[in-house]
């Protein structure tokens, strides 16, 4: 009898452990990319979807290409310079800076030239060209297109704490300054905004 | 019936018990990690730490140690990554919550989910900036000095009164902003600096560090706020000062000065009179931790400056318990309450059932010890203009005695109108630390 007890007892407490145990393991889900999940309301990527699509938007319907391809004839060539974040969270812009070059680089009226972070694996590739490669396929040396405009921008916050309720205000501005005489060519600014709300008691 | 009656009276002791995990309390209960740390091998410290994970509730205390001891082996990286999952739980788990709230009324004040004093919390970001500042990433230190700003600001809501305005903190924003030349924001930051050393100061004995003195002059008259300049000439007492000039590189030279104090148990046996039952309280007392440096004198090119307290934290840390004193005293008290009666009723049915309640209401009954250990007992700063080039810095860290206990050496090499910011830690020995 006591025997069978202990039994039954051991029994529940390992339908008990494993209860415990099937709540710890790693659930995944996939989901789109363009769905908004707002989990800390810090920076995320729906964040920086917004900006990428709404700065893209901004600079191919911008009078800037046109003017430039009627002044000089060509298309206009752009190097990406740097995004500051000066916001009060780390950042990371290169999400959307790369989703700005590819769309206007994709539109066909933009070009883009490599950065200076992009470029010295390059340069130095054609360095071991000159030794390595054939003449027929060599590429030669100081052949690369000087950009025209070089794009740079900055991300700043605003953020407004009362009790449990904060309101937090991203701004992202980007510029396109003419590397010939300093001139904006172009600015595109996004601005978002959220409230986020903490409870006040958990459980 | 009885029998299931009987069986759940026993029960409620039991599941304390079980509750209360090991027996000692937080601070008591890593003297491998501590011999270690003060061995200054931080490699294996990481994995007597890794080793010993702790409960989910103590999380953040695992990651600041964690924190800072990547940082002392020179990985400011990982270092960089646990503080900013610490950042993650504090902000998640500030909140009260109702399960925690009732069983610090019930078992003791360890069971609920540190997040960290104001001061460890401002100190976290301070630590993550220097971080930044170790690796070159001017802009993320910046990140860091903004986040200082947001977090004494919620402090300063939550009425933290003078210990949430930590002066250091500020400080170090300040700098931040002026190595990257924004000389307002920078201005604003020391101001703050100002008034939280004059806050402090109120409290425990800190004097304003002349290195910020020297800053608010010169930023004031860079800025162009004469009359504000002027006020500053004056309470200062140096009517002549004179601008050194924006030729020059500087050099921030601060040492991470011993280890912060440790909080102890102290415990207070009551047996009532007429009542066969024991009742015990235990609250929480900081005990300094000696063998800190006096400080360290730093000589360039023949030239030398002493370091000066920026940040007491065995100060900052003792206030900032004895503030929460009343509070950790009341809930003990209710809880002796509470226990007391629970073994009464125990011991009215049951004669053993009130033995084992006793005794586990005496086991769980431990002070709350937690706190952030591997932090300095205080931070000193010095800093110097340079004229650029390459230089020899030697920092001589000195016995209260004044004789030199040791010498570090570094070569660095200063560029116009930028800024060098050094770091040394200093951990005494264990043996140093038994005989103050």
């Amino acid at each position: 009898m006591s025997l069978s007890l202990s039994a039954k007892r051991a029994a529940v407490i390992a339908l008990v452990a494993l209860i415990g145990l099937a709540g710890c393991s790693t659930k995944v889900s996939r989901i789109e990319t363009d769905e908004v999940r707002d989990l800390s309301g810090k920076w995320n990527d729906t964040d920086s979807r917004l900006v990428s699509e709404e700065m893209i938007g901004q600079m191919l319907e911008g009078a800037w290409v046109n003017n430039h391809v009627r002044r000089h004839g060509n298309l206009p060539t752009v190097i990406v310079g740097t995004v500051k974040n000066l916001s009060h969270e780390h950042v990371n812009v290169n999400t959307f800076v790369a989703d700005i070059e590819r769309a206007v680089i994709n539109s066909g009226r933009v070009e883009f030239v490599a950065s200076r972070d992009e470029r010295g694996e390059i340069r130095e590739e054609r360095k071991d060209m000159d030794v390595h490669a054939s003449e027929a396929t060599r590429k030669a040396m100081g052949q690369e297109i000087g950009a025209d405009y070089m794009l740079t921008g900055s991300i700043n916050t605003i953020v407004d704490k009362e009790g449990k309720t904060a309101v937090r205000y991203y701004q992202v501005d980007m510029n396109l300054i003419s590397l010939t005489d300093n001139r904006k060519a172009w600015v595109g600014q996004k601005k978002i905004k959220k409230v986020v709300e903490k409870p006040g008691m958990r459980f | 019936m009885q029998r299931l009656c009987r069986v759940s009276r026993w029960a409620w002791p039991l599941l304390l018990m079980a509750m209360l995990g090991g027996c000692a309390t937080y601070s008591a209960s890593r003297p491998a990690l501590e011999a270690s740390l003060a061995a200054g091998q931080y490699e294996q410290a990481l994995k007597q730490l890794a080793e010993h994970p702790g409960p989910e509730r103590d999380r953040v205390l695992h990651l600041l140690d964690r924190a800072m001891l990547q940082r002392l082996a020179g990985d400011y990286g990982a270092s960089n990554a646990s503080f900013e999952e610490a950042k993650r739980i504090i902000d998640e788990f500030s909140t009260i919550s109702a399960t925690e709230t009732s069983a610090s009324f019930l078992i003791n004040d360890a069971t609920t989910t540190y997040v960290g004093e104001p001061f460890e919390q401002a100190l976290l970001h301070a630590y993550a900036a220097l971080n930044y500042l170790d690796l070159g990433d001017d802009e993320a230190a910046r990140v860091e000095a903004l986040q200082v700003d947001l977090t004494l600001q919620s402090l300063a809501e939550d009425d933290e009164g003078p210990l949430a305005r930590d002066p250091f903190a500020r400080y170090l924003a300040g700098i931040i902003y002026e190595r990257r030349g924004e000389w307002s924001d920078a201005l604003i930051s020391y101001r703050m600096a100002y008034e939280g050393y004059k806050a402090h100061a109120r409290l425990y004995p800190i004097a304003v560090p002349s290195a910020l003195k020297e800053d608010l002059l010169r930023l004031t008259a860079r800025v162009g706020l004469m009359d504000e300049h002027r006020r500053f000439r004056e309470e200062f007492g140096v009517p002549n000062w004179q601008d050194p000039g924006l030729q020059n590189g500087e050099l921030v030279v601060l040492l991470h000065n011993g280890l912060a104090p440790i909080k102890r148990e102290e415990r207070a046996v009551l047996v009532p009179p007429r009542v066969p039952q024991v009742v015990s309280i235990a609250l929480p007392r900081y005990e300094p931790r000696p063998g800190v440096v006096s400080g360290a004198r730093v000589l360039v090119d023949g030239r030398e400056v002493r370091t000066e307290i920026v940040e007491d934290v065995t100060a900052i840390a003792q206030h900032t318990l004895s503030g929460r004193m009343p509070a950790i005293t009341a809930r003990a008290l209710a809880r002796a309450v509470t226990k007391f009666k629970i073994t009464e009723s125990a011991r009215k049915e049951d004669k053993a059932a009130g033995l084992i309640s006793n005794v586990a209401g005496l086991l769980t009954e431990r002070a709350d010890t937690r706190s952030w250990l591997t932090l300095p007992a205080e931070i000193q700063l010095a800093r110097l203009r340079l004229p650029a080039g390459d230089h020899q810095v030697c920092m001589e860290l000195l016995s209260p005695a004044g004789g030199v206990v040791e010498t570090h050496e570094f070569a660095i090499s200063v560029a116009k109108d930028s800024q060098t910011v050094l770091s040394r830690h200093w951990i005494p020995s264990l043996s140093s630390r038994r005989t103050p």
